[in-house]
């Protein structure tokens, strides 16, 4: 069953609000900016490329459209089980196109405060991570911001290309 | 004066404007383009009419978007086509070099509508130019190609047949009056033809029309234009048939001329003012008798076809629906033979029955819709074609050749996104046809032809293809430089290029990095050329064939789906996944038992129709590193790429169909020998492979070097 989410109303929210999806990836949480979530459906048929990166499932047919679908659980490197009752396909709009994003489970939808967010290097410190935000600090989690360009193949080799360019 | 280019330019037009601009600023650049040529010699005076005409419209909407550059330059090309319609000036070579010359700028600047960015393009030399052409005198003492005895001004005359004066001179001795009445309808008009229409039909209600300008039969077919003419005679006053034209919307100007019967006694010299017209038009009047039938002066009976013009994203949006719904309709038969199996005994026949009718019935409109819309998109090859006469132009006086192109088959239909592909490779072939095909003058009179070369492009349909042949009467291809070629680029040993036969030689020509002409030019490139075009015609699943015979010529025939929305393909199993392998590329497909297999040097052969292809696992080939299906590999598909073929290794033939090519998308992009994606009955993915690129790949692996 898709659910659609209804994102226009939230437009006009002020910038020290975040309005986003949570969902999980083994036991971690992360979150996508709602303006860019599409629909969310259950798991369905995917018809892997040869030849692709690990991540890349595959595509699917989305109501006549072939959309590519990523492993986002792969891509960020937690444990990827087995597909649950749970297991859902984020589609969300990016430069490139629909993709669809494979997470454990989608949890809910909330507003974050910007004063609970804190950029992602004051409390992790990885080098060349290219797609978190920030870190919101909730009650009883912590969520991690994604930002969406950021997680796709297309930004990715972009990144590796212009290292090397700095590097040569 | 220091140069603007860069600089951001700004025109009085809001989107829906702009995208109005360009579609007639495309038309009549499209029309210039493809007239300009016929325009040089003894042209026909329709076609000067019709040129004369698009270079106005040009000028009108440039001006009114305040386009100053494209407006004073199209007024320049228009005064020069002025004087070649009304025949003060000859069309010489230099007179459509120049507006040539003009039409490349007009082109630009159009463009800068869209990009608001001055392109740095200066019109004024070349309005300079146009003038100088205009001045020059012409060659053969500049005799002007019309009636010298007509004052150059004056066109076009209105000519009435002798009958329509004698009863007008009786209407006259009855009391009627002979009226000319001159109606101009308003330039903003949108339906000028219904207004002609309008108009004519008041004045038939007023009194007896017996002439209009254009004939009553193109109005009444909806060709008419801005400006009606008509001889009538009638009971009313002038004003009275003034107050009534004037009651029919749009009408700008209405003038009428009372004509008495000396005018129509002398009609040679009744040449008469023009009415004192509220406005607009400065034609003359002028009578001849002439007993030939009235001839409309102006604009041909232009066929009023009746079409509408519909976004290319929506025709896109539809076909995609309609592909949608292609694949419920394969679902439902399934479900139909599933539900058919299961209620066999349950004594529900009338029940199935009822359901088979309606999916069969489903079935055929959905064949039929998608074949419509498929229609739909299809435009006639013209649009391609008629920009050749000039490329043919511009090479052959690059290379100092004369050649005579022939188009044909320009009717030939085929879906939009196959004529933008296919404009290319045509213009490719048609350029290597005119600098290595046909000789020069001298070379071509010692060989005892004709000193024009002939070059001939001919479309057609077949089947679901379209064929398109580019045939000229030159030298041929040169078989014995093409083997000392391939032996110079390393691409071949020479006893291998010795021992090829003629025609095995003569498909060389598509090796990449082989040109075999002596000097390159700056015409036909530096042998990138053929193997780009075949690859750019495989990509669209089509094939191209070269013939050739020493001294006589040579003739390339490229064969194309009609669409590259569908593709008829062989459907299999590899691996678990589903694969669709166009059928264009396929040769023959058999099961593993029957077919002729060897091994030599570890690999497995496959023998077939005295031909020896290298079998090779399609998925594997693809990259699928996932562990084999056990009991797999029980059929070969043997595919061919020009001249190369390979036999894939497969699980399962699941029959042929038509599928809908989808794009994989940017993200994934372009993956090793798939082309894209299609949704199968199931509604799960198939991917089409891209047999070129496996073909080539694979047989080149296979062959030892």
């Amino acid at each position: 069953m898709a659910t659609k989410i209804e994102t226009t109303e939230f437009a006009a929210q002020p910038a020290t609000e975040e309005h986003v999806v949570v969902f999980r990836l083994a036991a971690e949480y992360y979150a996508l900016d709602i303006q860019t979530v599409q629909e969310i459906v259950r798991m369905q048929t995917i018809t892997s490329i040869p030849g692709s990166d690990f991540w890349v499932e595959g595509i699917t047919n989305l109501r006549g459209r072939v959309v590519p679908v990523i492993d986002l659980r792969k891509r960020c490197g937690v444990d990827a089980g087995e597909y649950s009752p749970e297991t859902r396909i984020v589609v969300v709009s990016s430069a490139g196109g629909m993709v669809g994003l494979i997470v454990d489970a989608v949890t809910e939808v909330m507003r974050i405060p910007g004063d609970q967010v804190e950029p992602p290097s004051s409390i992790v410190s990885v080098p060349d991570n290219t797609y978190l935000r920030g870190i919101a600090k909730l009650d009883d989690r912590l969520v991690s911001l994604m930002d969406l360009e950021g997680v796709l193949p297309a930004a990715l080799e972009e990144g590796l290309l212009q290292s090397a360019s700095r590097a040569a | 004066m220091a140069s603007t280019k860069g600089q951001r330019l700004q025109f009085d037009l809001d989107d829906d404007d702009l995208k109005l601009f360009c579609e007639e600023a495309d038309e009549q650049i499209e029309l210039l383009d493809s007239s300009l040529v016929q325009l040089e010699g003894e042209p026909d005076p329709d076609l000067v009419q019709q040129i004369f005409r698009a270079a106005h419209t040009l000028k009108g909407s440039s001006a009114t978007i305040g386009h100053k550059k494209m407006a004073n330059l199209t007024h320049a090309m228009e005064t020069v086509l002025d004087a070649v319609r009304q025949g003060r000036k000859r069309p010489s070579s230099d007179v459509v070099d120049a507006l040539l010359a003009g039409l490349d700028a007009l082109r630009v600047l159009a463009n800068e509508v869209v990009t608001c960015i001055d392109s740095g393009i200066e019109t004024v030399p070349l309005e300079a130019d146009l003038m100088a052409v205009l001045e020059a005198p012409d060659e053969e003492g500049g005799t002007p190609a019309t009636d010298p005895a007509a004052p150059a001004s004056e066109s076009p005359a209105f000519t009435l047949p002798a009958a329509n004066i004698e009863t007008a001179l009786a209407g006259i001795g009855d009391g009627m009056s002979a009226y000319f009445v001159e109606v101009g309808i308003e330039p903003e008009c949108q339906l000028p033809s219904i207004r002609s229409f309008q108009v004519i039909q008041e004045l038939d209600a007023l009194g007896q029309v017996l002439e209009t300008w254009p004939g009553r039969d193109l109005i009444e077919a909806g060709a008419g234009e801005f400006s009606i003419v008509g001889f009538l005679l009638s009971r009313q006053s002038d004003e009275q048939l003034q107050t009534a034209v004037r009651a029919v919307t749009d009408v700008q100007s209405i003038a009428t001329r009372l004509l008495n019967t000396e005018d129509l006694d002398q009609p040679q010299r009744a040449t008469a003012a023009p009415p004192a017209a509220a406005g607009s038009s400065r034609q003359t009047l002028s009578l001849v008798e002439d007993g030939s039938p009235a001839e409309a002066p102006r604009g041909q009976p232009r066929k009023a076809t009746q079409s509408v013009r519909i976004d290319v994203e929506r025709l896109d949006g539809l076909m995609n629906l309609v592909g949608e719904l292609v694949i419920d309709r394969t679902r439902l038969q399934q479900i139909r033979e599933q539900l058919s199996a299961v209620l066999k005994d349950a004594n529900l026949n009338e029940l199935t029955e009822n359901f088979e009718e309606t999916t069969s019935h489903l079935a055929r409109v959905t064949d039929e819709l998608q074949e419509q819309i498929m229609r739909s998109r299809m435009l006639p090859i013209r649009s391609v074609l008629t920009r050749l006469p000039r490329l043919v132009r511009d090479v052959a006086a690059k290379c100092g050749k004369r050649v005579e192109l022939v188009t044909a088959g320009e009717e030939t239909e085929l879906d939009r996104s196959v004529i933008e592909e296919i404009s290319d490779p045509l213009v490719h072939i048609l350029r290597n046809a005119v600098d290595h095909g046909i000789e020069t003058p001298e070379e071509r009179r010692a060989a005892g032809k004709p000193e024009t070369g002939l070059v001939t492009v001919t479309a057609w349909n077949q089947e679901t293809y379209i064929y398109l042949s580019v045939k000229d009467d030159g030298k041929g291809i040169d078989t014995s430089t093409l083997r000392r070629k391939v032996v110079e680029k390393g691409l071949m040993s020479r006893e291998a290029a010795e021992a090829a036969t003629e025609e095995q030689a003569i498909q060389w020509v598509f090796l990449p990095g082989l040109s075999t002409a002596k000097v390159i030019s700056d015409v036909s490139g530096r042998g990138v050329g053929m193997d780009i075009v075949r690859t750019n015609i495989e990509r669209l699943n089509g094939q191209i064939t070269v013939q050739s015979t020493p001294g006589k010529g040579s003739e390339v025939i490229i064969q194309l789906p009609l669409t590259l929305a569908t593709t008829k393909a062989l459907m299999v199993m590899a691996n678990a996944t589903v694969y669709a392998i166009p059928l264009v590329s396929v040769t023959e497909a058999l099961a593993d038992h029957e077919a002729d297999i060897h091994a030599i040097n570890g690999r497995k052969t496959l023998r077939l129709r005295q031909r020896l292809l290298p079998m090779i696992d399609l998925a594997r080939a693809l990259g699928d590193s996932r562990p084999r299906q056990i009991g797999g590999g029980k059929f070969v598909v043997a595919a061919r790429h020009g001249d190369r073929q390979i036999a894939f290794v497969v699980d399962r033939l699941l029959g042929e169909q038509d599928v809908v090519v989808k794009s994989l998308g940017d993200l994934v992009g372009n993956r090793k020998g798939i082309t894209g994606a299609t949704i199968l009955g199931d509604g799960t993915l198939g991917l089409i492979v891209d047999t070129a690129s496996l073909v080539s790949e694979q047989a080149a692996l296979a062959t030892p070097a």
